[in-house]
């Protein structure tokens, strides 16, 4: 029976049509768990999530929010809200596994909130910093 | 039967620990309370609860580790690599604890394991150095040092290692910054402020030459090539390098020795250089301790470098080493995302199944079910391949990346299987500057990948053994 699947992996919908003809290597190593499932095919492993339903627009690449790339802790704080800023400008400095990532804003404009603060622990996904970009013409 | 506690967790205390089995040593593991379920207690005799997760209050407290010897009563210590295994004032500690520190004496590591120090010493024994300055711990010393030698230069911290508190900076405008980053990192990781300047040299090659003394003599163990880096921190490294020669070789083993008894270095060390574009060499640092790349050593001299730490430690000869035969390469499988300007990554380990290979070893300190945390160095496992040639060791090493299943944590896996496969590696195009100089994007999940996962999600009648995170573990087949 032909069916269509979308699957969503590193953010971009994959759509397939499966009609169950071609198999899979053997080797392959499917591991389902709570919320998608990892695939690990010739030393190349991913997560996908199977997308329901209409499909959600990717976010988009100007998403002015800076979020935490992954779990750490702050240990500096570069802006306040009103500040203005360049695209590229170090807004928060996160420390992970013993190095130091420093978040840069990912467009220009002003911001309008810092959710954390120096010393902070943050989740991946935390959000950091709200930006208002700047208008597209002087 | 000496009983040692060993001061390290994750894949190196695993390693240290099967050693001191073999041996017929007892021994005592130390964990943090982030890692009371870790692979490496199983391993050991022992096993003492030594701090909260935040390693300051635990594998970097020396209070806490001399602790945890008292109560078991362990009369040596091994520190493996990182934390406290270059810090001179924990050897002193141990010594004046009467403890036997497996490493050089605190006074060697002072003059040694120290980068200022190391520096100093080479300049005294006629060892070549890059242009630099050995003080410079503030912001203004930096940027003197760093005008007299031109820039770009290499912010360093004195006490540092595994890469950590290390900055280039291109122009006199970043420095200041980089500067009050890389000493905060090395404060942060090893508790010690002092920064020093080198000339930063490219296109260079790291050569780094394994030594073991007893304090009087030494012996040099041939050389290891680490050139391949990112963000200071080594990914692949093979042995012997395409880049040096019998007549090289046989000059960095005579300086490497040179220093190490000038020092009066007992224990096993390494001695790294740079070689220049010229054909010029230039002494980088002492590494006082073990390193994360031994195991080519040993693979290629047939040698168990922690067998021999341990042996001198408690009063034993020197080994004499054996010829070294063939090429080993090794490749650091480390949590994090190349997809995503490889950060770090944490996660529950879904699936392990590691590979099969004659000659191919790997020296892990995960398993299946564990919690991969935020608070230690990222480095999961390191795949080790021997050949008779470096072709061979390559092969090897590539196929047991491609066989290597871990998923539920993101890692570099594929970009070092990439890596092994590209013509700059195979050529021996390996620079420290050749792998942040080349963009690497995941490829798009493959056909067979998206079926695979399709079947998996999407098809109630093929979800058999619920539960197991092996439900479909290597006999996935669609439509059955």
């Amino acid at each position: 029976m032909k069916r269509t699947v979308r699957l969503r992996c590193r953010g971009r919908v994959h759509t397939i049509e499966v009609d169950g003809s071609e198999a899979v290597p053997r080797r392959a190593a499917v591991v389902p768990v709570p919320g998608g499932v990892w695939v690990s095919l010739d030393g190349h492993c991913e997560f996908f999530e199977v997308v329901r339903g209409t499909v959600p627009l990717p976010p988009q690449a100007s998403d002015p929010d800076v979020r935490a790339p992954m779990t750490g802790r702050i240990i500096a704080v570069r802006v306040k809200p009103g500040d203005e800023v360049k695209p590229g400008d170090v807004l928060v400095t996160l420390e992970a596994m013993k190095m130091e990532y420093r978040l840069a804003a990912p467009a220009g404009g002003r911001v309008t909130a810092v959710k954390c603060a120096e010393g902070d622990r943050v989740d991946i996904g935390m959000l950091l910093v709200t930006l208002e970009p700047a208008p597209l013409t002087p | 039967m000496t009983k040692i506690l060993v001061a390290n967790r994750g894949e190196i205390a695993c390693r240290i620990l099967r050693t001191l089995r073999d041996m017929g040593h007892a021994s005592v593991a130390v964990a943090s309370e982030a890692d009371l379920d870790s692979p490496h207690l199983d391993d050991a005799d022992e096993v003492v609860e030594i701090g909260p997760p935040d390693p300051r209050q635990s594998y970097l407290s020396i209070n806490a580790i001399l602790t945890a010897a008292a109560k078991t009563g362990a009369t040596a210590i091994h520190p493996g690599y990182g934390f406290l295994s270059t810090n001179a004032e924990f050897a002193a500690a141990c010594e004046r604890a009467g403890r036997t520190f497996i490493g050089p004496s605190s006074t060697a590591m002072a003059a040694l394991g120290d980068k200022r120090g190391a520096r100093a010493t080479a300049e005294r024994c006629g060892v070549p150095v890059l242009p630099g300055a050995r003080e410079t711990d503030s912001p203004d010393a930096a940027q003197a040092a760093a005008d007299r030698v031109g820039y770009p230069v290499l912010l360093k911290a004195a006490g540092g290692g595994g890469g950590r508190g290390l900055r280039r900076v291109d122009d006199a405008a970043s420095l200041p910054e980089a500067f009050e980053a890389a000493r905060r990192e090395a404060e942060a990781a090893f508790g010690d402020r002092r920064m020093f300047v080198e000339k930063f040299l490219h296109p260079a090659r790291h050569v780094e030459i394994q030594i073991l003394g007893d304090g009087k003599s030494a012996v040099a163990l041939g050389e290891r090539e680490c050139s391949l880096q990112r963000r200071y921190q080594k990914v692949i490294e093979e042995s012997p390098s395409i880049a040096v020669s019998p007549e090289l070789r046989s000059d960095l083993s005579k300086a490497a020795v040179k220093l190490a008894v000038a020092a009066g270095y007992a224990n096993a060390g390494t001695v790294e250089f740079l070689l220049g574009p010229d054909g010029s060499w230039h002494f980088l640092e002492v590494n006082a301790r073990l390193q994360v790349e031994h195991p080519l050593t040993e693979l290629r001299f047939g040698i168990d470098l922690v067998r021999a730490q341990v042996e001198i430690a408690l009063g034993g000869p020197l080994p004499s080493p054996a010829e070294p035969r063939g090429h080993a390469i090794e490749a650091r499988l480390n949590a994090e995302d190349p997809g995503r300007g490889f950060l770090p990554m944490t996660g529950r380990v879904a699936a392990l199944r590691w590979p099969q290979r004659p000659d191919l070893r790997i020296d892990a300190g995960i398993r299946q079910g564990q919690e991969i945390l935020p608070f230690y160095d990222s480095l999961l496992a390191k795949l080790i391949a021997w050949g008779p040639d470096r072709d061979s060791a390559r092969r090897r090493l590539a196929g047991g990346l491609r066989d290597l299943v871990l998923a539920g944590v993101p890692t570099n896996q594929k970009y070092l299987l990439d890596t092994l496969e590209s013509g700059f590696f195979r050529e021996g195009e390996t620079f420290t500057t050749t792998l942040e100089s080349r963009s690497w994007t995941p490829p798009e999940p493959s056909r067979a990948m998206l079926l695979a996962a399709a079947g998996a999600t999407g098809a109630p009648a093929a979800r058999g053994s619920a539960g197991s995170p092996w439900q479909n573990g290597g006999a996935w087949r669609l439509g059955s």
